[in-house]
């Protein structure tokens, strides 16, 4: 089965070869493994960005295979950054409060250490115990499976609600937009127990490996994200390819029709819709550690909609080019804003690049759905039918 | 082979260092929502730099500043704080305003043992080893304000509106314990928080109005933060509600808040920091005129958070020509005793938990924007635990004698060097 | 600074009085430094010394000092006036004699700055002569200071000035003011009655202020109830009061022992570890919370450690005392009157409440439907979704702004601003669907990226343009007000305005589009285009002026929404969801719709504000929450289009 995906789908092989080549190349020019040309920031950022690729990849099935412009998506990806943002500050805590505890004349009870780690991470919001969301935050296994299980639940719950009155269209993309706001408010409150607007932080010190320096353990999160992308990619390359290809891009051309032929669409789009969520909760839990610190500014409407404008400008229906156009954007974006591109003097006006990257950007935006519907991935096409002359 | 590329890659990286300069890092939002308030302290923070390397520079060193942009946007404040330290290898990093942004920095900046100089006033509650807090803690801002409010306006019911994030809660809880240990019923507290950019404000107010049915003196203390405080003081204007009848004290609106809009109905409302714009004396002066000129606007107001930068700088300047060296455990170690004095009289002192000594000024607004200063204290030295939540009571900060920010004083050990996140 | 004038001060107090001082300033020397740092604790002592001299400035010096004109000289202590604040140099004015005795630069001298509390003080102070002023003015003035900072020696005061007052306007104050004082300082127990009467049915602040001090109770505890305490109710332990309260007040009145809690027995374990062990286990076992109590039950044992009291004994201290709430008015007769009058308040004021937040509602709503409308058109009845709509609104009350900084008089302003908003974001709608929108008429969805990646450019250019400082557009003097029927109900004269702005919308648009050609033809290229364009209407003209027609609307929005916020680059982004949320429940290619959707959102949010005032986010929260469960019910919306114009 693997196989046939190879070979039927050409940009698999391709794909994972290039996603290969830059793993390795990653990890020799590093500084935790090779020659120490790439700084740490720079291979988190890498790392970063291949997790949003990963989101993107979810989005461009949600979207391009199926045709449900979600604009929400970033919620999950959200989601799934806090369920291990719980495990990494509970445990990271309780260490602390362990071996300060140690010393006490009385030797601490399990509540006395539970209590004084609640109040260490709490103290921000003015709290003192645990909020209930919390109960599985001290098992790294439930909270693994919390990653995939809550962004999961989330988008069955609502896509169920939203598939089953057929919401459609543009409505389907306000609704979302509604609820990644609606989350984002929520987590904003103080007493909702995710620790509001502070959300969580710390997250990059992994607990168990304090000896361990970042140089490494960026690089061992750029593997796991490339992994996942890897796996994802492959994954998601077979599910487009068969007949579940066929009728979810059946429904993105003409829902009605697929309805007529006898397919239960609402299924089909819900699975669509679960599966993708997970997979942005997936990328979230990698993500986040490697930023360091979640807070529901990072689930704002916004995001969601910038993660639609990378899969727009990489090409919609097109695996690789949701992964173009998020590595392509975020990169540039990472590049523009951080104060290294030099200004660019016209003569009478200098464009300092940290104030204008934004209008390049939007501008970009309209040139792109515009004058190449297609996206950056389209090139890919027109370099093909050269190929094939 | 691997020796060479080793070699080359070292080269690369060492060549800022090698050459003669210092390098000092600007880590303020330029774009985003907070950009309101940081671009003006990068602009402050180019000033002093600038003035510094007018008179000689620093070590004989020109001290060349590095701006980058977080963007408001808070993992961005700890790849870009990391990106300072390993990248650009700046010798310390002035910057972040919020306190989540703060709090993105501080695992970075206690991994890669880099130095931050952090200018705005704060919840306290926290004293990390690679931090100066130049601005106020709790006890330098907002106890003697309500201080004020209990002893000169005989208030009896306090309305606590903030902002929905950690500085106003924080504030706002160690303000409701002191409170209650000061004799006022818990019913006599309204608290009330709204989310930024809040711009509905009229039901808020006509509660605060209907607190006065009580038959006792209603006073309001505000964290509200930013933009929010537009529609607040204009919907306060729009009911008539006047500093005699119920005064507000406001923590996080200064001279750069009220620029431009119509202060004449806010006359009397207050606000408490440690600088205000009109202090008479002759470094303000000088201050403001060096700001004017640099800006190329003399509308431009002065604010507390940029005295801050200007204490902070002058404090890293001399630990740095004390120390002979940028080195950041040498320029720690001549930081703690260094006095520099404030614009408004006085001296400044780093104290041993990384805070600085202050004097609490309290502010009435004025109808052209700026403060008539009615109140100022000796000053007071900031208190990185607060000593009104028992939790906190029992921790102490004191870096160069205890080696320690968190210092239980009852079980009388380190509760943790590096800071809560 | 104020340190070195006190160092100062009493050293140069000889040498002023040397100089042959005036009275005046002999009494203010004397007591020099309460003047210089006037508390509100402490000035009174001041204020009783000047009006015991009887001076004849005494008057004209309270009311400079109130008034910040009274200031100090450093060089030697010397209390001077100055009558024009910020001339440099300042003149300076002998307090006695009111002869000019030199002139100084604002750092020779120290404006004494009584504050607010001081400030009320000195008011107080000066009622006396105030209320014997010819002028009914000062009068007036006296009555407000009275009225802030009520005294006993106030009653005689105001009974005597309503006996000789001819004034209307002061009488009729004096009359508000009257029973205020009669219930609070009156000795005569049915004066005050009757006053408490009088108060019957008014909601003013004022009223419930005189009302509710004698109402206040505290909770105490005894054996039995006392004797001639006027008592407000027994409490029921288990019932009013908690069985853990009930028994902590046991022992705050030393009435009962103390509980012990768990960290009070593990210090008290740690200060009797001896050899690592306590209370016969060793230390290190007591890490559970049952060991910690064996161990400290075997210190009791030897008297080592206080007992905890039982179950048993705490109810048996609960059950054997009464617990009671005592007012702290001692006569029954004004307790009684004042919470029936109260009562009687209380109702109305209630419902004024409800009257009140249905206008913070409605209020709400008018701004919803005003950033909504124009989204109506653009979205409902063409079908585009313009991310771009809340940047319109922006550049609206950014056009507002300049206008301002052109025309200073605000009136004039606004009335410009609101054409060339129009005119402003209309052309910019029309360039817009010129440019980009109509190449996307067959993808929607596209229309929502293109136009996202306009509003983030718009935004970013405003922003270099403007700064990213807040900028103030301020209402002219007659909408700066409020109209309040009562101390209840009130609501701004701006909001009023945005509401009117509402309805003229409304009812403007709702005339467009069925009673004029446009609208006729706008309708006709909604339901179906291409019949349209075979009957000769130009769906490409119908289109370009209905995008201009949503766009100029926001335009004007951006106005209004500006008066009352703040203009900053991102505005138009806080309402971008909103107004897509209140199109989708009204139902999209109805403003009727829009009304009723954004009605339903405003009174729904105000409504979950009013649940839980001391938190603004859930009320948001929870009214996203609703609205998108309300969309499963109502897919459509409030109001469905029927047929072939409810497309797809």
């Amino acid at each position: 089965m693997e196989n046939s995906i190879f070979v039927r789908n050409r940009s698999v092989p391709i794909f994972i070869g290039v996603l290969t080549l830059l793993a390795i190349a990653v990890t020799v020019l590093s500084e935790g493994y090779g020659t120490g040309a790439l700084s740490v920031s720079f291979t988190k950022v890498l790392g970063m960005t291949l997790c949003l690729c990963l989101a993107a990849l979810a989005m461009d099935l949600v979207w391009g295979y199926c045709g449900i412009l979600s604009l929400g998506h970033f919620a999950f990806f959200g989601l799934g950054g806090y369920m291990i943002g719980m495990w990494l500050m509970t445990a990271r805590t309780e260490q602390v409060v362990r071996a300060n505890l140690q010393n006490a004349v009385i030797p601490p009870t399990e509540a006395e250490i539970s209590a004084a780690t609640a109040s260490q991470i709490f103290s921000v919001v003015g709290a003192t115990d645990w909020p209930w969301m919390w109960a599985a935050s001290d098992s790294l296994i439930l909270s693994l499976l919390l990653v995939v299980l809550v962004p999961g639940l989330l988008a069955l719950v609502f896509g169920w609600l939203a598939f089953r009155s057929r919401v459609t269209g543009v409505y389907l993309s306000i609704l979302t937009q509604a609820m990644t706001l609606a989350l984002s408010l929520y987590l904003f409150q103080n007493d909702t127990g995710l620790r509001g607007n502070n959300g969580l932080s710390g997250l990059q010190n992994i607990p168990g490996l304090e000896t361990v320096g970042q140089d490494r353990i960026s690089i061992w999160f750029f593997w796991g994200s490339a992994l996942a992308l890897g796996l994802a990619y492959i994954g998601a390359a077979w599910m487009v390819s068969g007949k579940f290809g066929s009728i979810v891009r059946g429904i993105r051309d003409d829902e009605q029709r697929v309805r007529f032929l006898g397919y239960r669409v609402e299924v089909y789009k819900l699975f669509i819709f679960t599966f993708t969520g997970m997979l942005c909760g997936i990328a979230g839990a990698l993500y986040y550690p490697q930023a360091g610190i979640i807070n529901p500014d990072e689930i704002a409407p916004i995001a969601s909609i910038y993660l639609a404008v990378w899969v727009a400008i990489g090409g919609r229906g097109r695996l690789y080019g949701a992964v173009i156009g998020a590595a392509v954007v975020s990169l540039l974006s990472t590049y523009f804003t951080g104060g290294r591109a030099p200004n660019l003097n016209l003569g009478l006006f200098t464009i300092d690049w940290v104030d204008w990257w934004p209008v390049l950007l939007g501008l970009g935006f309209v040139l792109v759905t515009l004058f190449a519907p297609k996206g950056l991935g389209g090139l890919v096409d027109v370099i093909v039918r050269k190929d094939r002359r | 082979m691997k020796k060479i590329l080793l070699a080359s890659a070292l080269s690369l990286v060492t060549a800022h260092a090698a050459s003669a300069e210092i390098r000092v890092g600007i880590l303020h939002s330029l774009t985003g929502t907070m950009a309101i308030s940081e671009t003006t302290l990068r602009d402050v923070m180019l000033m002093l730099i600038e003035q510094q390397n007018a008179a000689g520079g620093l070590l004989g060193q020109q001290i060349v500043p590095v701006v980058v942009d977080p963007a408001s946007d808070w993992p961005l404040f700890a790849e870009r704080a990391r990106e300072l330290l390993t990248v650009n290898e700046v010798d310390v990093i002035f910057g972040a305003w919020t306190s989540v942004s703060r709090k993105s920095v501080l695992p970075v900046l206690e991994e890669l043992n880099g130095l931050m100089f952090y200018p705005v006033q704060y919840e306290g509650e926290e004293s990390s080893r690679n931090v100066f807090y130049t601005g106020a803690a709790p006890n330098q801002q907002a106890i003697p304000a309500v201080d004020y409010y209990l002893n000169e306006l005989g208030v009896e019911v306090f309305a606590l509106l903030g902002t929905d994030y950690v500085y106003p809660r924080t504030t706002n809880r160690i303000l409701e314990q002191y409170l209650l240990d000061a004799g006022i019923p818990q019913e006599n507290i309204f608290v009330n928080y709204t989310p930024f950019g809040q711009s509905d404000w009229s039901s808020i107010v006509a509660d605060v109005v209907a607190l006065g049915a009580g038959g006792q003196q209603v006073g309001v203390i505000s964290t509200i933060n930013g933009d929010a405080n537009v529609g607040f003081y204009a919907e306060l204007a729009a009911q008539g509600v006047s500093a005699d009848d119920i005064p507000v004290v406001a923590f996080s609106v200064g001279e750069e808040e009220l620029a431009g809009f119509d202060t004449a109905p806010l006359a009397g409302h207050l606000a408490a920091w440690n600088y205000f714009m009109s202090a008479d004396t002759p470094e303000n002066e000088a201050f403001i005129t060096a700001w004017h000129e640099f800006i190329g606007d003399t509308n431009r107001p002065t604010n507390d958070p940029m005295e801050a930068h200007y204490i902070g700088f002058n404090m890293w300047v001399q630990a740095v020509e004390a120390a002979g060296t940028t080195d950041v455990d040498a320029v720690r170690a001549a930081m703690y005793g260094i006095e520099v004095p404030n614009l408004t009289g006085g001296t400044a002192v780093m104290l041993p938990n990384h805070h600085l000594t202050k004097p609490v000024l309290i502010g009435e607004i004025r109808a052209d924007g700026q403060f008539d200063i009615i109140s100022q204290t000796e000053p007071v030295a900031g208190d990185a635990w607060t000593d009104f939540l028992p939790e906190s009571a029992v921790l102490e900060s004191d870096w160069p004698g205890l080696g320690c920010g968190m210092y239980n004083t009852v079980t009388q050990t380190c509760v943790q060097i590096e800071s809560n996140y | 600074m104020l340190g070195l004038l006190l160092l100062i001060a009493p050293a140069s107090r000889t040498q002023a009085q040397d100089t042959a001082a005036g009275p005046l300033q002999t009494l203010l020397q004397a007591q020099a430094d309460l003047v210089a740092n006037a508390s509100r604790g402490t000035v009174q002592q001041v204020l009783d010394a000047l009006i015991a001299s009887d001076l004849d400035g005494v008057p004209t010096l309270l009311t400079r000092w109130q008034a910040r004109a009274l200031y100090q000289r450093s060089s030697d202590g010397l209390f001077v006036y100055v009558e024009t604040e910020g001339a440099n140099p300042l003149t300076l004015i002998d307090i006695d004699t009111g002869a000019e005795v030199g002139t100084a630069s604002s750092r020779e001298v120290a404006q004494l700055r009584p504050n607010r509390g001081v400030q009320t003080v000195i008011a107080s102070a000066l009622v006396e002569f105030q209320l014997s002023s010819e002028d009914p003015a000062d009068r007036l003035a006296a009555l407000a200071a009275i009225s802030r900072a009520p005294e006993d020696f106030h009653l005689p005061i105001l009974q005597d000035l309503m006996a000789t007052e001819t004034d209307d306007d002061v009488l009729e104050v004096a009359e508000v003011l009257l029973p205020r004082l009669i219930i609070a300082f009156d000795r005569d127990d049915a004066d005050r009655v009757a006053a408490i009467e009088s108060l019957a049915g008014n909601v003013s602040i004022a009223a419930r202020a005189a009302l509710n001090p004698l109402l206040v109770t505290t909770t105490e505890v005894a054996a039995s109830l006392p004797d001639g305490a006027n008592i407000a109710r027994v409490l029921e332990p288990g019932a009013g009061l908690s069985r853990e309260a009930a028994y902590a007040m046991l022992v705050a009145a030393e009435l009962a022992p103390p509980l012990i809690p768990r960290a009070q027995i593990r210090e008290t374990l740690a200060a009797q570890v001896v050899d690592g062990r306590v209370g016969g286990l060793p230390v290190a076992q007591l890490n559970t919370e049952d060991a910690r109590d064996r161990a400290y039950a075997a210190l009791v044992a030897e008297g080592l450690a206080p007992p905890a009291p039982t179950d048993a004994e705490i109810d048996a201290a609960v059950s054997s005392h009464v617990f009671y709430e005592v007012y702290r008015e001692p006569s029954q007769a004004v307790t009684t009157a004042a919470r029936a009058t109260l009562d009687g308040i209380e109702t109305r004021v209630g419902l004024f409440r409800v009257l009140d937040l249905s206008l913070d509602g409605l209020s709400l709503a008018s701004i919803y439907f005003l950033a909504a409308i124009g989204l109506a058109i653009t979205f409902g009845v063409m079908g585009v979704i313009n991310m771009a709509h809340g940047e319109f609104i922006m550049i609206g009350a950014y056009t507002g702004y300049v206008v301002q900084t052109l025309v200073p008089d605000y009136t004039l302003s606004i009335a410009i601003a609101i054409p060339l908003a129009f005119m402003v974001t209309f052309a910019g709608g029309v360039a817009m669907e010129r440019l980009v929108i109509r190449w996307l008429y067959h993808r929607p969805l596209e229309t929502l990226l293109a136009t996202f990646g306009i509003s983030i450019a718009l935004q970013q250019i405003v922003r270099q343009i403007f700064g990213t400082q807040a900028r103030p557009l301020t209402p002219p003097e007659w909408l700066a007000g409020s109209v309040s029927l009562n101390d209840v109900v009130s609501i701004s004269s701006i909001r009023i305005a945005i509401f009117l702005l509402g309805v003229v919308f409304f009812v403007a648009l709702w005339l467009t589009l069925n009673r004029t050609r446009l609208g006729l033809e706008v309708r006709a290229v909604t339901q179906n285009p291409r019949m349209a364009a075979s009957m000769g209407i130009n769906p490409d003209r119908i289109n370009m002026l209905t995008f201009g027609l949503g766009s100029g609307i926001a335009g004007i929005a951006g106005v209004a929404i500006g008066l009352f916020a703040q203009v900053v680059p991102d505005l138009g982004s806080n309402y971008i969801v909103q107004s897509f949320m209140t199109v989708v429940v009204g139902g999209v290619g109805n403003i009727f719709g829009t009304l009723i959707g954004a009605g339903m959102i405003g009174g729904l949010q105000k409504y979950i504000e009013w649940l839980n005032p001391t938190n603004t986010l859930a009320a948001q929260t929870y009214m996203i929450l609703f609205v998108i469960l309300f969309i499963q019910f109502r897919p459509r919306g409030i109001i469905a289009l029927r047929g072939r114009a409810a497309g797809d």
